[in-house]
C-alpha cells in the first residue's frame, strides 16, 4: 500500500503494466472452456481479413506495378502470415488478453506501448475510415445500376481525390451508423462472421468466374512495367488487405491444442485468403488492361459491368460487397474502441475513455470521439492516402511484435506459452524482413506522415500519459470500494 | 390506508392473494380485494340481453368474493379483508377507480398465466396499470406464495446507476421504512456480447464490464457518503452473463421483494419501465414492486 518511490524518466519508459485483475488468457484459466477447433478458428482469420481491401485495393495496387501485382499479393501475405504467427506467440506467452497494444504493454514497457497504440489507431481507426470509403463506392454502384441515379461527386468524393468532391457523404454515414449500433451494444455473432465470410467469398469467386471469361493472356504482355520498385510499392497497397489476420491469433485462450491448431487455422486462413485474392488479381488483369485500374471506382463491379456488358453480375457483386464491408467497418470501429477503452484505463488516455454509459453499459462517449475523428477521416480523406497509412502502422505494429517475441525468448526462455513459433528464430526474423522489405518501399510523404504521427503520440505520452498512467498509483487503487460488494462469478464463455 | 389486490374468478391465480396478504401484513394495514366487472349497457334492451348481463356480471362478483374469501381463510392470517366489486370498461381503469376510492397504498397484481411459473409476466392488464398507476404496482410471479414468516423480510432497489435515479434510491428507502424492513440497493450489469470476428480478442467485454463494476461501486458508496442511505443498507454489484444470471446470482431471501423505478425520459405520475428493467424484471424471482415516475 506504499506509494511507489519517484523514478527516473528511463524507468518509466520501460515499465510493463503487471498482470492484475486481468481476464487470464493461455492455458492457466480452468474456468475457460476451450472449445474452438481450426475451422472456426480459420472462419475469424478469413472474416476479419477479407473485405478490409480487395473490394478496392486493385484500383490503387495495380497503377503501381501493372500485372506483377500478383506478386506484391504473395509477397504482403507471406508477411502478413509470418506476423500473424508471431502474433500468436506472443499472444499465449502474455497472460492478459487484449490487442497487440496489451501484449506490448506487459512485454516492451509504457513507451513502446504508446508507439504499438499510435500504430493500431492507424490499423483501426484509419482503416475504418478507408473501408468506409470504400463502402461508399459500392453504394454508389449499387444505386447506380438498381435506380439509375448515383450522389454526385460532391457528395461521395473527397476534396483532394483524383475526382474532387466536397465530402464523402456515404462513408461518413456508414461510420455513424456502425457508431450507433455499437452505442446499443449491439454485436456480429459467430454465426453472422460466418454468413458474411460465405458471403464475400461467393461474390469474390463469382467475379474471378465471370471475369475469366474475358481472359486475354496479351495483358499479362508487360509484366513488370516498373520493375521490382513498383512491385514492392503495391505490396505496401495490398498489404492492407492481409490486415486481420493477426485475429486468429487474439483467441488463442480459447484454442483446442493450441500448438497444433493455431499455425493449421492462420496457415489455412492465409491460403484461403491468399488464393482469393490472387484469383480475383488474376482475373481482373485478364479481364482489364493494367492501366484502366487507375482510380476506378468500385472497381470489381465495375469490370464485371463492362465484361459481361450488363449491370446483373455487377449489382450482385456490389451488394455482397456493401453488406460485407458494413460488417467490416463494425468490426474495425469495435476494435478501435476497445483499444482506447483499455488505454483510458492504464491511464495513458483520459479517464473518459474509459467510462461507460450505465444506460447502454458501453463506453459511449469512447465511441463518439471514435466514430468523430473517424468519419471526418472518411469525409474528407482520399483512399489511397488512407490505405498507405494504414498499411505503414499495421506492418510497424507486426515488426514490434516479431521484435518482442525475440526478446522474451531471451528475457524469459522458461515462461510457459500456450503456442511457440514454429522454426525459431528464422520465422520472427523472417517477419520481420518481410514487412521492413514492404515498409520502405512506401512513399516519402506516408513515412512523413507516419513519423509525425507516432511523434504526436509520444508528445501526447511524455507530456501527459506518464504523469497520469495508472501505474504511478499504488496497486491499492485497484482494490474493491469499501464498503460495497462485487458479486462477480467467474465467467466461462459459452 | 390498505392494500388493493385484484382477484376475478375463475382467471386470477392465488399468487397475487397471497402476496398480498403479505404485504398487508407487512404494513399492518388492511386488504381490500376489489373485482372488476364489466360495465352494463346505459339503454334497457327489449330481449332483456342487459338484464341478463348485469345479472351474470352480479354472479361473477359474488362468485369472486366468495372465492377469495375462501382462499385468505384457508390462509388463517389476522388481516381485515373487505370485498368489493366495481363496474368499468376495463380492469386498468377500474382499479385505478377503486385504488382512489379506497384511498389504497400499494397495489398488488398477478403475473399472466401465459408465463413460467416463477416469472415475473405482464398481463394485459398488468401492463396498461403500470403504464396508469398513481401508486406503486407490486407485481407477484407466477405461482408466487406466501413467505414462510408470513411477511416481507426485505426490499432491493434496482439501481441503475444513473444520476437521475438518486430519487428512486430515497423513495425506496422511505418505503423500506414504511415496511419496517430492511433495504439492499444493488446494481445490476451483464456482459456485452462478443463481437466476431474477435480482432482484440474474445474478453474485450469483460474488461468493460469489469470497469462499469467499478464504477458502480463508486457511484453506490457515494449513495451513503451523500447521506442518501444509511449505514445498515447493504450495496452490491451483482454481474452476470445476462440479465437472468446476475438476478441469479444476487442472494434472494424468502420474502424479498425487488423495486424498479421508470423510466425518467416518460410521463409524470406514470408508471413506464425503461428496456432494462423490463428485462430484469421477466427475471425477477421474487416479487417486482414498480414505483410511479
Amino acid at each position: 500500500m506504499t506509494v511507489p518511490e519517484p523514478i527516473s524518466l528511463t524507468e518509466q519508459m520501460l515499465r510493463r503494466r503487471p498482470v492484475i485483475g486481468a481476464p487470464v488468457a493461455h492455458g492457466a484459466g480452468q474456468d475457460l472452456k476451450r472449445t474452438i477447433g481450426v475451422l472456426q478458428l480459420t472462419m475469424f482469420g478469413v472474416g476479419a481479413t477479407v473485405g478490409t481491401g480487395i473490394f478496392f485495393v486493385l484500383s490503387q495496387a495495380v497503377p503501381k506495378a501493372g500485372p506483377s501485382v500478383i506478386i506484391s499479393f504473395l509477397i504482403a501475405g507471406l508477411a502478413a502470415g509470418l506476423a500473424a504467427i508471431c502474433y500468436a506467440e506472443l499472444a499465449s506467452a502474455v497472460p492478459v488478453s487484449g490487442s497487440t497494444y496489451s501484449y506490448a504493454y506487459t512485454t516492451l514497457g509504457e513507451v513502446m506501448a504508446m508507439v504499438v497504440a499510435a500504430c493500431l489507431l492507424l490499423e483501426y481507426g484509419v482503416s475504418t475510415a478507408a473501408v468506409a470509403v470504400g463502402w461508399s463506392q459500392y453504394v454508389n454502384k449499387l444505386l447506380d445500376n438498381f435506380m439509375g441515379f448515383s450522389l454526385p461527386a460532391a457528395l461521395s468524393g473527397a476534396p483532394w481525390d483524383a475526382d474532387p468532391g466536397i465530402i464523402n457523404l456515404p462513408a461518413m454515414v456508414l461510420v455513424g451508423l456502425c457508431a450507433l449500433l455499437l452505442i446499443r451494444g449491439a454485436s456480429e455473432s459467430a454465426k453472422v462472421n460466418t454468413v458474411m465470410v460465405f458471403i464475400k467469398l461467393s461474390v469474390l469467386l463469382m467475379f474471378a468466374v465471370i471475369a475469366f471469361t474475358a481472359f486475354k493472356s496479351d495483358r499479362f504482355a508487360e509484366f513488370a512495367p516498373f520493375g521490382v520498385g513498383g512491385i514492392g510499392a503495391a505490396a505496401g497497397t495490398i498489404f492492407f488487405s492481409y490486415i486481420g489476420l493477426d485475429a486468429v491469433s487474439t483467441a488463442g485462450d480459447e484454442v483446442k491444442d493450441p500448438q497444433r491448431t493455431m499455425p493449421r487455422a492462420i496457415i489455412a486462413a492465409l491460403l484461403t485468403v491468399t488464393s482469393v485474392y490472387l484469383l480475383v488479381a488474376f482475373a481482373a488483369i485478364g479481364a482489364q488492361d493494367w492501366p484502366e485500374f487507375d482510380d476506378q471506382k468500385a472497381g470489381l463491379a465495375t469490370i464485371l459491368d463492362k465484361v459481361t456488358g450488363a449491370q446483373y453480375w455487377g449489382t450482385v457483386l456490389a451488394a455482397g460487397a456493401v453488406i460485407s464491408i458494413f460488417s467490416v467497418t463494425l468490426v474495425t470501429l469495435y476494435g478501435q474502441t476497445r483499444i482506447l477503452f483499455a488505454m483510458g484505463r492504464d491511464g495513458l488516455l483520459p479517464k473518459m475513455f474509459a467510462k461507460v454509459d450505465p444506460r447502454s453499459m458501453t463506453p459511449v462517449n469512447n465511441t463518439i470521439v471514435v466514430a468523430i475523428i473517424v468519419a471526418l477521416m472518411a469525409g474528407f480523406v482520399p483512399l489511397d492516402y488512407l490505405a498507405d497509412l494504414v498499411s505503414i502502422g499495421t506492418l510497424t505494429a507486426f515488426i514490434v511484435v516479431a521484435v518482442g517475441v525475440i526478446l522474451l525468448r531471451r528475457r524469459e526462455p522458461d515462461l510457459p506459452r500456450g503456442f511457440r513459433v514454429p522454426g525459431y528464430p528464422v520465422t520472427p526474423v523472417l517477419a520481420i524482413l518481410a514487412c521492413a522489405y514492404i515498409l520502405f518501399s512506401l512513399r516519402w510523404y506516408t513515412w512523413l506522415a507516419f513519423a509525425l504521427w507516432v511523434s504526436v503520440a509520444l508528445t501526447f505520452y511524455f507530456l501527459w500519459g506518464r504523469h497520469n498512467s495508472a501505474l504511478n498509483r499504488p496497486i491499492a487503487s485497484e482494490a474493491p470500494v469499501p464498503g460495497v460488494d462485487i458479486i462477480d462469478p467467474p465467467r466461462d464463455l459459452s | 390506508m390498505t392494500v388493493l389486490v385484484g382477484y376475478l374468478a375463475g382467471k386470477s391465480s392465488r399468487a397475487p392473494l397471497q402476496l398480498a396478504v403479505a404485504a398487508a401484513r407487512t404494513l399492518k394495514t388492511s386488504l381490500t380485494v376489489a373485482t372488476i366487472v364489466p360495465k352494463p349497457w346505459a339503454f334497457p334492451s327489449p330481449a332483456k340481453v342487459d338484464g341478463e348481463f348485469a345479472a351474470w356480471a352480479d354472479q361473477v362478483a359474488a362468485d369472486s368474493g366468495r372465492e377469495a374469501q375462501r382462499e385468505l381463510e384457508a390462509l388463517g392470517v389476522p388481516v381485515e379483508v373487505q370485498y368489493l366489486s366495481h363496474a368499468h370498461r376495463s380492469v386498468s381503469g377500474g382499479m385505478i377507480e377503486v385504488a382512489n376510492e379506497v384511498g389504497a397504498e400499494l397495489l398488488v397484481l398477478g403475473s399472466s398465466s401465459n408465463g413460467q411459473l416463477g416469472q415475473v409476466v405482464l398481463g394485459s392488464s398488468a401492463d396498461r396499470l403500470l403504464h396508469s398507476s398513481p401508486i406503486p404496482v407490486l407485481i407477484a410471479p407466477r405461482g408466487y406464495r406466501n413467505p414462510r414468516g408470513g411477511i416481507l423480510t426485505r426490499i432491493t432497489c434496482g439501481y441503475p446507476g444513473t444520476p437521475e435515479a438518486v430519487d428512486l434510491v430515497r423513495r425506496v428507502e422511505a418505503i423500506a421504512q414504511r415496511l419496517e424492513i430492511p433495504m439492499r440497493v444493488a446494481v445490476f450489469a451483464v456482459l456485452g456480447r462478443t463481437m466476431y470476428p474477435p480482432e482484440v480478442s474474445l474478453h474485450a467485454e469483460e474488461a468493460v464490464l469489469t470497469e462499469w463494476e467499478k464504477q458502480a461501486a463508486e457511484t453506490l458508496a457515494q449513495l451513503r457518503t451523500d447521506g442518501v442511505v444509511g449505514e445498515d443498507v447493504l450495496l452490491q454489484v451483482v454481474s452476470g452473463h445476462d440479465w437472468g444470471e446476475a438476478l441469479d446470482d444476487a442472494e434472494w431471501e424468502d420474502g424479498e421483494i425487488l423495486a424498479l423505478g421508470t423510466s425518467p425520459r416518460v410521463g409524470i405520475a406514470q408508471v413506464f419501465l425503461g428496456t432494462r428493467g423490463s428485462k430484469i424484471m421477466r427475471v425477477s424471482p421474487v416479487p417486482v414492486l414498480v414505483l410511479p415516475g
